[in-house]
């Protein structure tokens, strides 16, 4: 079973962990930290080594490896547990984890959930089976200010006015993929404000998805109240621009679109739920390029994040980081090569 | 006691090979292929670039235009231009085969893996367009089911929704109508968009207000074996790959999303010089002993919601939880 050497590179550490994407996997993968190898700082990694599944009983733990720490003389060890490599192959849109139980979802801008958990600033969790909030049962959130007891939801604007009567008091949530299988993804609208420029807030950070001059296309069912904003399409002229206040969420996009003799934008109730129609949602609907000769500002030519394209989730290589791991401590200069079986 | 008959038969003098490969090969399971057949196809020209921009021109603001003899020009309008951009990408699939299967396997195995990869080729393409749909359309929850979830299973308010939102932004269906014949049992199908299911919602397509199963049109002829009833306005198409989405509904059951939309709503774009590929490398340029030889298949596709007024779609539960 000949080795192919797939791809390689370096990097300057910063001491924390680093991911790398290997969009064809991986069987084997190494690191050489060559600053420490040319150093003679006693007791740091200087090499690290991965083995995958196709090494049978030889293969490399999740979060493991092995490691060779620079003594007197070279020393081969195992790493500890979570200080080396984390192979991710699959996403958790595949491999959803276990549902958490909610305890509380405030009536707020921004709504802040309590919950025990194990998420990261800026995951996407599903939340479901709500109680008390029944109209965002289904909904996706990027959530923030993670704490092992609670987090941010920064796209929901929980207010009276916004539809939110009270808080939630039970749910569940699930962490999903960052991505949709295809890119630009439809985000879910939390709320529209009445302005010659509508701002547009979601329930997700859309800078991720979505940049100035592309054009979306509005759906508001009947139930969210600004009936006349829905099948129209408008351009993005600005992203994350406007502050959180009121009914705005700190996740919004302001668009071409006059909305100011709108109705209001609301969320149906929690107890017209489920026969209320959900939910309000955005799409890309391409984009209007143009040049300003005043500003020289070109808009809709980021072939980054405009075009249609596949979202879908690539295998990486986590390592992490500080002087016991394979990343490095800072300023460490850290080389490394991936190789795949070529059968 | 048993005696001797004298007759060699089975049971003294089995065949020495005990198997025998029957002459026809068993079918591989392939699934229904429904999310290519309604999308327009466009080609990309080598050598210019990965991205592919389709534009369409919106149409002229109607308001006003009258001349009053005053001799003053009206104001001009000028054109709106959408770019649909689409980046083209490579799929790719190969198998390597040891000499010693050919040599000892039943016959013409290269020529069944080409036709697994050929398989193979349709049904990632197929995938890959449904994700397209899965992913960048705006879809609204049922609601006029009775299963108290939301969203409900489907009803006929929920496609009728569907079809109003269609009409109302000037949609194009895209099947024509069968006309009624005199055949005991069928009736006429409207002319109508596309809508595509997964078939664990067939169960629940056979209760909607005013179904009409496939076998009750009036003809069958050209009628695609994916094809499974009409509702409304909008022809249903099933497979069991459909879009699903696990534990998203208000009751932590799965949401099945239907993809609904009419003509120029979507699109497929194949790669000039390139697309659908299948290779074989002889075993002389895999191994170093000439033992291996290789199958791969290749395409190259870029896809794109073309017109998001002309395609929308309905997020659905059943009516037991599946």
């Amino acid at each position: 079973m000949p080795f192919t050497i797939l791809t390689g590179g370096s990097f300057t550490s910063t001491g924390a962990g680093v991911k790398i994407p290997l969009p064809s996997s991986a069987d084997f993968f190494t690191t050489e930290n060559v600053t420490q190898e040319a150093a003679s700082n006693p007791n740091t990694v200087i090499k690290g080594r991965w083995f995958g599944s196709k090494f049978g009983t030889g293969a490399s733990p999740a979060g493991q490896g092995i490691k060779v720490v620079k003594t007197t003389a070279d020393l081969t060890g195992v790493f500890s547990a979570g200080t080396g490599f984390t192979y991710v192959t699959t996403s958790p849109i595949v491999e959803a984890q276990a549902a958490a139980a909610i305890t509380a979802i405030t009536a707020a801008n921004p709504a802040v959930v309590t919950q025990t958990n194990t998420y990261s600033n800026g995951d996407i969790i599903r939340i479901y089976s709500t109680t008390g909030m029944l109209q965002i049962g289904g909904m996706d959130f990027q959530i923030s200010s993670v704490s092992g007891s609670g987090y941010t939801l920064l796209g929901l604007p929980a207010t009276a006015s916004n539809g939110f009567a009270a808080a939630a008091t039970a749910g569940y949530t699930r962490r999903i993929s960052a991505y949709n299988a295809v890119e630009p993804e439809y985000l879910y609208i939390t709320n529209i404000s009445q302005a010659t420029q509508a701002v547009v807030s979601t329930s997700v950070d859309p800078s991720s998805h979505y940049v100035v001059g592309m054009k979306i296309h509005m759906s508001v069912p009947f139930s969210f109240g600004m009936t006349q904003m829905n099948q129209l399409t408008g351009k993005i002229l600005a992203v994350n621009a406007v502050s959180a206040t009121s009914n705005i969420g700190a996740y919004n996009l302001t668009i071409d679109i006059d909305s100011s003799t709108f109705t209001a934008f609301s969320f149906p109730a929690s107890t017209s739920s489920p026969t209320a129609t959900l939910f309000a949602t955005l799409s890309p609907a391409g984009a209007s390029t143009q040049f300003d000769p005043v500003t020289g500002v070109q808009t809709g030519y980021n072939f980054q994040i405009q075009p249609f394209r596949t979202g879908q989730f690539v295998p990486y290589m986590f390592l992490a980081g500080g002087a016991q791991s394979p990343a490095g401590a800072n300023l460490d200069v850290i080389n490394w090569i991936a190789y795949k079986f070529e059968n | 006691m048993t005696f001797s008959t004298g007759i060699t038969n089975i049971d003294k003098m089995a065949p020495e090979l005990p198997v025998q490969a029957s002459e026809d090969l068993l079918s591989t399971p392939m699934f229904n292929l429904i999310h290519s057949f309604g999308v327009d196809l466009h080609h990309a020209e080598s050598y210019v670039g990965k991205t592919t921009r389709m534009s369409r021109f919106e149409r002229l603001s109607t308001d006003g235009g009258q001349l009053d003899g005053s001799g003053i020009d009206p104001a001009s309008e000028v054109p709106v231009r959408s770019d649909i951009d689409a980046t083209m990408e490579i799929y790719a699939k190969s198998i390597v085969t040891n000499e010693q299967v050919v040599l000892w396997e039943n016959s013409k195995t290269l020529t069944k893996f080409t036709a697994l990869l050929g398989q193979w080729l349709r049904e990632k393409e197929d995938l890959l367009m449904r994700d397209l749909f899965s992913s960048s359309v705006s879809y609204i929850n049922a609601t006029g089911g009775l299963n108290g979830d939301q969203p409900s299973n489907i009803s006929l308010n929920d496609v009728n929704n569907i079809e109003n939102i269609l009409l109302g932004n000037d949609a194009r269906t895209m099947l024509t109508n069968l006309e009624a014949t005199l055949k005991f049992g069928t009736a006429g199908v409207r002319d109508a968009f596309i809508a595509l299911a997964n078939t664990n919602l067939s169960a629940d397509l056979q209760k909607v207000q005013g179904v009409l199963l496939k076998s009750a049109y009036p003809t069958q002829e050209g009628i695609r074996p994916e094809e499974y009833c009409s509702i409304s306005r909008f022809r249903f198409f099933v497979s069991s790959k459909g879009a699903k989405i696990p534990g998203a509904s208000l009751k932590g059951n799965t949401v099945y999303t239907i993809p609904m939309y009419g003509l120029e709503a979507a699109a497929k774009i194949e790669q000039n010089n390139y697309t659908a590929v299948i290779g074989y490398r002889p075993p002389w340029v895999v191994s170093s002993v000439a033992q291996n030889s290789q199958l791969y298949a290749k395409f190259a596709i870029a896809r794109a919601i073309t017109n998001q007024n002309w395609i929308s779609g309905l997020n659905v539960t059943t009516f037991q939880p599946s």
